[in-house]
C-alpha cells in the first residue's frame, strides 16, 4: 500500500463543441482534393510533353488535337461507341460463360470435398498461368472469330468466380446450417435458402473483380486479332498502325470509361442488394 | 474443411408414429448417456436424467463440461456413443447461444422460416407469425433486419421463430449468456409468461445460477469434463414467479446450495 506512487492530478478544462461543418463546406471537402489531384496531373502531363523532344510529342497529344483529331470527328466517334459496343459484348458473353461454370464449380467444390481437393490446385494453376502467353495459342486453334475471344474473356474472369463463391459457401454461420438441418430439409434446401444467400456479399466481390477483368480481356484480345469486326482493342492497334495517335488516345479513354462504368454498376448493383443487411453494403444501423 | 450439409436428424419419422415405450411417460430423458467425440475428447460419462412434461430443467456446470452437447443429441446433431435418448425430434425447439436469424430475412421472414421449411402455406405462416411477433413483443419491428436490432430483440425473434411450430419439448442453450443483466433478467420474466402459456417442457444450460433458480422447476448440476449430472435439487417456488423473488431469502440460500455444489464440482 506504501509503495503506490502519489498521484498528482492535473487540471483539464472543458473544451466547447466544435460547430458542425455547413453542407457547403462538407460539399468542398469531398469534391476539392479529387479536382486539385486531377489538376496536378494535368500540369505534370503538360510538363512531360513539353520535355519531350518535339518530334516525339506526338506520343502525348494536346487537349487541341485530342479534339481535331479523335473526338471532335464524328465519324470517331461513332467507332468509339460501335467498337465500344463490340468489346462489352465480349466481356458480357465471356462473363455469361464464366459465371455459371464458375458458380456450379464453386457449388461442387463445396458439396464435395474430395472435388475441392481435386480442382483446386488446378484452378490455382489456371490463374498462374500468363493468358496474354496462351493467346496466340488460342488464335490457332479457333481462329480470329467472336469465340475465340470470348474464350479468352472467361479465362480471365473465371478464377474469381468458384473461389470466391466456395470461401462464402464455407463461411455460412454453422448454427444456421444446424438450424436447417434440425428442420430435417436436404442440403439443396440449406444451400439454396442458407448457403447462396450468405455467400452473395463474397461471390459479389468476385463478381466485381472479374467484370473488371472483362473488359480488360476483351480489349487485350483484341491486340492479337486485327481481323474481322473487332472492338477497342483492335482500333489502338489500328491507331498506332495509321500513326493516330489522338484516336489511339481517344480509345485508351473509352476504355477506361468502359472499365470504370462496370465497376461503378456492380457497386451500385452490390449496394442495392446488400445493403439492408450487409456490412460491405455501405449504409450501417 | 467443408460443411457436410446432407445428414438428416437420424430416427425422425418413427419416433412421430410409435410411441416410445422407454420413455415411461417421460417428455425427454437420457439414460446413461455416453458420448466421446472422434477426436477422442471424453464429454459425457454416464448422463441420465428425465424431464416430465411440463417440466423445465436448468443445467448449470462449469464451461466445457458438455452441457451443450446434452442438447445436441437430443435433437440429433451429434450421435451418442453410449445409452439411450427418448425424444420426439418432431416436435423439439432448439435456441442457440446466438440468435441465428438469417441477416437476410427481416424479422417476419425470420420467424417464418421453420414454418416455410415445414411446409406450412404462407396465409398460416402470416397468421402464425405475426401472432408469435406479438407475444414476443416485437410488434412494430416485422420489417426491421436483424441488424437493426438489439441484442435482445434478436434473442427474441430467436424465441418467436422456435415458438410459431409450437414445440412439445423446447431447448435453450444459454440463450442469454451475451445479454446485459437488465435485458436477461427482464427476457426471463416474458420467458416465463411464455412457458406458462404454451405448457412446454423446458431444458436450459445456462451459466447463471440465479437465472437457473429463477427459471426452473429443477436445477442439475454437471461436473466437470467427463461430464456427470453430480446433484439435482427441486425449485419450490410457485409460477409465475416475480422479480421480488430474486431477493427472498429462500432464493438466496438455494442458489447459496447450488453455488457449492457446482465449486466441488469443478474442484473434485
Amino acid at each position: 500500500m506504501a509503495n503506490a506512487p502519489v498521484a498528482i492530478p492535473q487540471v483539464y478544462t472543458a473544451v466547447p463543441r466544435a460547430e458542425q461543418p455547413s453542407v457547403a463546406s462538407r460539399i468542398l471537402q469531398s469534391v476539392l482534393p479529387p479536382v486539385l489531384m486531377g489538376l496536378v496531373l494535368v500540369v505534370v502531363y503538360i510538363w512531360a510533353r513539353n520535355s519531350l523532344e518535339p518530334h516525339r510529342q506526338f506520343l502525348m497529344p494536346d487537349a487541341a488535337g485530342l479534339w481535331t483529331q479523335a473526338f471532335g470527328l464524328a465519324e470517331v466517334r461513332w467507332e468509339l461507341l460501335d467498337r465500344g459496343l463490340t468489346t462489352i459484348t465480349i466481356a458480357v458473353v465471356g462473363m455469361g460463360v464464366s459465371i455459371p461454370i464458375g458458380m456450379i464449380l464453386g457449388i461442387v467444390m463445396f458439396r464435395f470435398h474430395v472435388m475441392e481437393k481435386a480442382f483446386f490446385p488446378y484452378l490455382v494453376a489456371l490463374q498462374s498461368i500468363p493468358i496474354l502467353a496462351i493467346i496466340p495459342l488460342i488464335q490457332s486453334a479457333l481462329g480470329f472469330g467472336f469465340m475465340p475471344k470470348v474464350l479468352i474473356v472467361a479465362l480471365f474472369t473465371f478464377f474469381a468466380i468458384p473461389t470466391t463463391l466456395l470461401l462464402g459457401l464455407k463461411s455460412t454461420d454453422r448454427g444456421i446450417i444446424d438450424l436447417f438441418k434440425l428442420q430435417g430439409v436436404n442440403w439443396l434446401v440449406i444451400l439454396r435458402k442458407a448457403g447462396l444467400p450468405s455467400a452473395a456479399p463474397a461471390l459479389f466481390a468476385g463478381l466485381r473483380i472479374s467484370a473488371g477483368l472483362a473488359v480488360i480481356g476483351a480489349i487485350v484480345s483484341e491486340l492479337f486479332f486485327l481481323a474481322g469486326r473487332g472492338g477497342l482493342g483492335q482500333m489502338l492497334i489500328n491507331a498506332k498502325m495509321d500513326f493516330k495517335y489522338e484516336q489511339m488516345y481517344a480509345a485508351l479513354i473509352a476504355s477506361s470509361a468502359l472499365s470504370i462504368a462496370v465497376y461503378l454498376f456492380f457497386s451500385w448493383l452490390g449496394n442495392r442488394l446488400f445493403a439492408d443487411w450487409h456490412e460491405s453494403g455501405g449504409k450501417s444501423a | 474443411m467443408a460443411i457436410q450439409l446432407v445428414r438428416q436428424p437420424p430416427d425422425q419419422a418413427p419416433a412421430a408414429t410409435t410411441p416410445d415405450a422407454g420413455a415411461l411417460g417421460n417428455a425427454l430423458s437420457f439414460e446413461d448417456v455416453y458420448m466421446q467425440f472422434p477426436d477422442g475428447t471424453h464429454t459425457l460419462d454416464g448422463v441420465s436424467l428425465a424431464l416430465k412434461p411440463g417440466e423445465f430443467v436448468a443445467v448449470v456446470g462449469p464451461s466445457g463440461c458438455g452441457k451443450s452437447t446434452l442438447l445436441k443429441i437430443a435433437s440429433g446433431l451429434v450421435t451418442h456413443t453410449g445409452g439411450t435418448v427418448h425424444v420426439d425430434r418432431n416436435n423439439l425447439g432448439y435456441t442457440f447461444q446466438d440468435a441465428t436469424l438469417l441477416p437476410w430475412r427481416k424479422v417476419r421472414e425470420n420467424v417464418e422460416l421453420l414454418m416455410e421449411l415445414r411446409g406450412f402455406s404462407p396465409a398460416e405462416r402470416a397468421r402464425i407469425a405475426q401472432e408469435q411477433i406479438d407475444l414476443v413483443g416485437l410488434t412494430g419491428f416485422e420489417n426491421h433486419y436483424p441488424k437493426r436490432l438489439s441484442g435482445g430483440m434478436r434473442m427474441r425473434a430467436s424465441l418467436a421463430r422456435s415458438l410459431a411450430l409450437n414445440p412439445s419439448v423446447f431447448m435453450f442453450d444459454e440463450p442469454f449468456g451475451a445479454l446485459d443483466e437488465i435485458t436477461r433478467e427482464r427476457l426471463n420474466d416474458e420467458l416465463i409468461s411464455l412457458y406458462m402459456r404454451q405448457g412446454f417442457t423446458g431444458l436450459f444450460i445456462t451459466h447463471s445460477i440465479p437465472e437457473a433458480v429463477y427459471l426452473s422447476t429443477k436445477v442439475v448440476v454437471m461436473s466437470k469434463r467427463p461430464g456427470r449430472i453430480v446433484a439435482t435439487f427441486d425449485v419450490p417456488f410457485s409460477y409465475p414467479r416475480s422479480p421480488e423473488l430474486r431477493y427472498a431469502p429462500q432464493f438466496s440460500e438455494l442458489c447459496g446450495d447450488i453455488s457449492v455444489a457446482l465449486r466441488d464440482a469443478i474442484e473434485k
